[in-house]
């Protein structure tokens, strides 16, 4: 009997609201979900972006006005803005394929037989693990002028010690380390992860047809983690883009403001300036310059498949 | 009225008369204070207060170690208009601003008139007082008395005098690890007074009610000189990443003949990890030839909160904590400077603090920092162009035009 003609008269009517067609079933159980995520993403997000077209400072005593674009065009006549907008993109630069390299490096290491492993897996853990705020200061006493491990080393070895924080470059090049030693072992432990899903095997038939081991990681390795590494690029450039910590506790900005970045910016103008709605404006820049880059990977890796 | 009715009456009346000193009993305020102003000192004086006003509690909140962290805080709790702080001691740079967000509520006229006139100034915003001082400070230039006398230089009045004793006494002396002067470079609150020093000495003002008097030559004057301090070596080169309490420390550990710091240098310099200990005196900061001797009004200050919903008996609270008797426990007890000026000649202060009665003068010509709602930009402005002229990557003309510019957006 075609499901159509089934009797459905000795059924108590209220039974009816039970009969869900697949796409009522779906949308029942993905409403939890949709109701969240709107809550504790779409709802700010818009909310940001309604501040950012309003002039919305609270020292000024004065009430919400809208403005239009103007928090735009102020930003556009702002100096600061540009800077810690290009040292933000400088930033992301040089530490996403610094840290994509050292992670490499870390993760074949970690891949390779040893007898215990965990020791190895700790360390690796470790600089990962570590906060932020506190990786900024522990560097900043290496890099201290003075008192710090780097400048020991440097004049032992002969060579006239760095005023680090003095100079912008040096500067600059004492928070991209940093970043990259904190950064790399988030890369090595996905890059880690995927190098364990290559079956052994492959090796073993390249060995048979004669490849190198050079050979082998371009030919076998790489291809089959690129996956990993597109996931893990996405997080670490994302994550670049929205420096704030290191930094912060490194130099806070200076020399002047040659090493502000721009999730730096906003955070002055919004906690320190209360002027919520060029801050948000700064914010909205920044999230569009995130959901950019996370559309070009998304691209890539929809190109593979 | 009948008896029974009465007797209900009586029984009412007693329950009411108990229940009222319990319910006033749990009148608690809560009083912000910074930790490093000796917390546990003004304690005694809340002491004081519970036993004197039977029915109020005092808590106190700690707010962190310097002024940065405390606005950070309060800046969040103050934005959530949170009711549970009643009494907050700030920092003489932001009650304007606290006032004019609308944070805390004014005070009558005549709860400022008895203080030292530099704090009735600054904390009269638009003629309306938005805050009570709760002690004074100032920058002055600490220095080592035995080694000004071994090479027979007098404390100098000029930057010119300070510059050229220092570079004597460090040749003289011949330690690689010897400072001639030691100031506040690196970008935080007090490289702002570094650049006000040098131009309120030529008489220049930056804010004049509200509007910004900008004096571009005055600027350039002022970021040039202490260019020059680290280029010529007065100064060390690292300056640009030197810290309020590093030249505190700095000058405690023997390593710098003159300093520029607030008053709680002096009792770390005398106190018992100090290498200085009798070798110190304080003087007024020097002036630019031909200018006078100007220096930086510090302080803190108590404004009651406009979501205290205690204001009557916050603003009692802030009366006691305020009045002569409290500044003196407090300069006795905490070395924190009086707010009244006979105090400075108290014998009992005098007698706890000898060096107080040569800081009136200066506390009394010290200059308030802009008066302004905006004071965190104009600071900001100020603090990281002054580093970068130090570090060198801006030049003082730049730093200046920089600063006029920036200043001009925020004042608009």
């Amino acid at each position: 009997m075609p499901i159509s003609e089934r009797d459905e008269t000795h059924l108590p009517k209220w039974t009816k609201w039970l009969d869900l067609s697949d796409r009522a079933l779906a949308v029942l159980l993905l409403a939890p979900a949709a109701l969240l995520l709107s809550l504790i993403i779409v709802y700010p997000v818009a909310r940001l972006i309604y501040t950012s077209f309003f002039s919305l400072s609270l020292t000024s005593g004065l009430p919400a006005e809208f403005i239009g674009l103007e928090n735009f065009a102020l930003m556009i006549d702002d100096p600061v803005f540009w800077e810690t907008l290009w040292n933000t993109v400088l930033i992301t630069i040089i530490t996403v394929p610094g840290a994509l390299i050292v992670g490499m490096a870390l993760a074949l290491l970690a891949n390779l037989p040893f007898a215990t492993q965990w020791p190895v897996r700790l360390s690796l853990l470790i600089p990962w693990a570590l906060p932020l705020s506190f990786a900024g200061l522990i560097f900043a006493w290496f890099f201290h002028s003075q008192y710090g491990v780097v400048n020991d080393v440097l004049v032992r070895l002969g060579f006239e010690g760095i005023i680090w924080f003095n100079s912008p470059n040096w500067a600059f090049a004492a928070i991209c380390l940093t970043i990259i030693w904190k950064t790399s072992s988030f890369m090595a432990l996905m890059i880690l992860a995927g190098l364990q899903t290559i079956p052994r095997s492959l090796y073993e038939a390249a060995d048979v047809d004669g490849a190198g081991r050079i050979r082998q990681f371009f030919e076998i390795t790489l291809p089959l983690l690129k996956p990993s590494i597109v996931v893990a690029l996405i997080f670490r450039t994302i994550t670049a883009l929205q420096t704030f910590d290191i930094p912060f506790m490194m130099t806070a900005g200076g020399p002047g403001t040659s090493t502000a970045t721009l999730a730096m910016y906003i955070h002055q103008n919004t906690v320190s300036f209360l002027d919520l709605g060029y801050g948000s404006a700064l914010a909205v820049v920044m999230f569009a310059l995130s959901m950019a880059v996370t559309a070009v990977y998304l691209r890539i890796i929809r190109a593979k498949d | 009225m009948n008896s029974k009715s009465l007797k209900g009456l009586a029984l009412c009346a007693s329950i009411l008369g108990f229940s009222i000193p319990a319910h006033a009993a749990d009148t608690e305020l809560k009083i912000f204070v910074s930790s490093q102003h000796h917390p546990e000192v003004w304690r005694k004086t809340f002491d004081q207060y519970e036993a004197r006003t039977p029915g109020v509690k005092i808590t106190i909140e700690p707010g962190g170690n310097t002024s940065e962290a405390q606005a950070q805080y309060l800046n969040t709790v103050m934005s959530a208009k949170d009711t549970t702080l009643d009494v907050l001691m700030l920092d003489v740079i932001r009650p304007a601003q606290y006032a004019a967000a609308g944070w805390t509520s004014e005070f009558q006229a005549k709860d400022i008139e008895k203080f030292l006139p530099t704090y009735t100034e600054a904390n009269t915003v638009d003629k309306k007082v938005v805050a009570v001082p709760a002690f004074a400070d100032a920058m002055f230039l600490y220095y080592r008395k035995d080694l000004l006398d071994k090479y027979g230089v007098q404390p100098p009045k000029t930057w010119d005098e300070l510059a050229a004793a220092a570079k004597k006494i460090t040749e003289g002396e011949g330690r690689p690890d010897l400072q001639g002067l030691s100031f506040q470079g690196k970008a935080i609150e007090g490289a702002v007074c570094t650049f006000l020093l040098p131009y309120w000495s030529q008489g220049k003002t930056l804010v004049e009610n509200g509007k910004l008097n900008f004096d571009h030559a005055a600027a350039v004057k002022s970021l040039s000189l202490w260019k020059s301090f680290v280029d010529n070596g007065v100064a060390k080169k690292n300056i640009s990443e030197v810290a309020t309490d590093d030249t505190r420390k700095e000058f405690q550990a023997g390593n710098v003949v003159f300093a520029i710091n607030w008053s709680y240098g002096w009792s770390s310099f005398q106190g018992k990890d100090s290498a200085v200990v009798g070798k110190v005196d304080v003087a007024r900061l020097p002036a630019v030839a031909g200018g006078d001797q100007a220096t930086c009004l510090g302080g803190w200050e108590f404004g009651v909160s406009a979501y205290s919903k205690h204001q009557e008996e916050a603003k009692k609270f802030v009366g006691y904590i305020s009045s002569p008797e409290v500044s003196k426990y407090m300069a006795v007890n905490g070395a924190l400077l009086p707010t009244y000026a006979d105090l400075y000649t108290d014998a009992d202060v005098v007698k706890a603090a000898p060096w107080f009665a040569n800081a009136l003068p200066v506390v009394e010509t010290a200059k308030a920092r802009p008066v302004t709602p905006r004071y965190n930009e104009v600071s900001e402005t100020i603090r990281t162009t002054v580093n970068a002229v130090l570090a060198g990557v801006t030049s003082p003309e730049e730093g200046a035009t920089q600063i006029e510019a920036r200043l001009k957006r925020i004042l608009r």
